[in-house]
């Protein structure tokens, strides 16, 4: 995937992503997890991970664990990034000026 | 010796699990499924990464991840060949012939997939159902029915009948009719005529029916000051006479006017005769329960002066 760090189309529910990661902008999810908090639907979901890490906002890695040991398959985690974490934090603060981004 | 109960939860649970095995991997072969249906480069990425997230999760969960993430390779298909297919078109031809059949597979499995969520949507029924009502059966309490008499029927409450009312005769009085004719006072001489009916203890007359209405000067009937003699009024006469009348039922004289009483001036005597014969005609007939009929009463004509 490219780091373009172009813009991302917003929607109702790439927002709600963004504000799950701007919560903790250093923790790492997998889809799982925001799948969990945000009640977004995996069909939804992870077409806008994928956006907003093509687009640069995200980047994903794969979790550093031992499957065997874990008794369970390595997840897919994502977090912000450093221009992520800027244009999602303008995206919101544009709300508070009353103007969409 | 078992249970019986532990012998119907045994096959169901059995059922169970063996429903949610089948559920889970019906899901996780529709995720294999979509994953390979996605763009090479994202194929096998997502493929792990979805098969982890289902890893999580149980039953219809896993079966509506698996849906979710069909419908999602479709959208990052539709992406990633809206953003590569210009770019492809513009470096080679062939390239775009790739395109364009990765389009048409594209299309093909879209069919495949509809097939495989039918089959999925029947298999999560089935496997519903056959949870709920296992899992019903299973829990269920043996039923014992008992039947017996506890007690006697009360006889149903009847309430005692109403109590017959006391009715008393009621005997109506009615008043004596009493006329009163005002003349308005002008520049001549005015009298009053008052036609009364008082109760008279030495009358033969029979006594009245209880709806028997007496008759007495009706509507139209002529003014007293009309027959007020000039020459009575000239010398100051005034006086009461009383005349014995007998009027048919429609307010007729029947019999000319007869003196019962005389003012004591022939003039005011002659004067009343005079009246009561012009007002033929004129009379309000007695009633027997509403009809008219022919009737003798007393008629009183009061002369006088009002100033």
């Amino acid at each position: 995937m490219g780091r373009a760090d172009r813009d991302v189309r917003m929607s109702l529910q790439t927002l709600r992503v963004l504000e799950l990661f701007l919560e903790n902008p250093s923790e790492q999810l997998s889809g799982a997890d925001v799948q969990k908090r945000s009640r977004l639907a995996s069909g939804t979901l992870y077409p806008i991970l994928l956006r907003l890490e093509s687009a640069g906002w995200f980047v994903s890695r794969w979790e550093t664990i031992d499957p065997s040991s874990a008794g369970r398959p390595r997840r897919r985690l994502y977090r912000l990034t450093a221009g992520g974490l800027a244009r999602a934090s303008a995206v919101f603060a544009s709300f508070g000026r009353g103007v969409l981004a | 010796m078992t249970h019986p109960g532990l012998r119907a939860a045994l096959p169901a649970a059995m059922l169970s699990a063996g429903l949610a095995g089948g559920v889970e991997r019906c899901a996780q072969r529709l995720i294999q499924h979509a994953a390979r249906r996605a763009p090479p480069s994202l194929s096998a990425r997502l493929e792990e990464e979805w098969l982890a997230d289902l890893a999580a999760r149980r039953g219809l969960s896993s079966l509506r991840l698996a849906i979710g993430c069909c419908w999602a390779m479709r959208i990052i298909a539709h992406e990633h060949t809206a953003t590569a297919v210009p770019a492809s078109a513009c470096a080679l031809g062939n390239k775009v012939m790739i395109a364009g059949t990765h389009h048409r597979r594209s299309a093909s499995s879209h069919r495949t997939t509809a097939v495989l969520l039918v089959i999925c949507l029947h298999a999560g029924l089935i496997y519903f159902l056959a949870t709920g009502l296992v899992h019903r059966s299973g829990t269920l309490p043996p039923t014992v029915i008992q039947a017996g008499v506890t007690h006697e029927l009360q006889p149903h409450y009847q309430p005692p009948p109403p109590a017959a009312p006391r009715l008393t005769p009621t005997r109506v009085e009615m008043p004596e009719p009493v006329f009163n004719f005002d003349l308005p006072a002008d520049a001549h001489p005015t009298t009053d005529l008052q036609v009364e009916q008082p109760q008279q203890p030495g009358s033969t007359s029979p006594p009245l029916p209880a709806r028997r209405v007496p008759g007495g000067p009706g509507k139209g009937f002529p003014n007293t000051s009309d027959y007020y003699p000039p020459a009575a009024i000239r010398l100051g006469e005034k006086g009461l006479v009383a005349l014995r009348v007998c009027v048919d039922g429609n307010g007729r004289l029947s019999a000319d006017p007869t003196l019962a009483h005389s003012s004591g001036s022939a003039r005011l005597d002659d004067g009343a005769l005079r009246l009561a014969q012009a007002g033929s005609g004129h009379y309000r007939a007695a009633t027997d329960d509403g009809r008219p009929v022919d009737s003798c009463f007393p008629f009183l004509i009061r002369f006088d002066f009002k100033d």
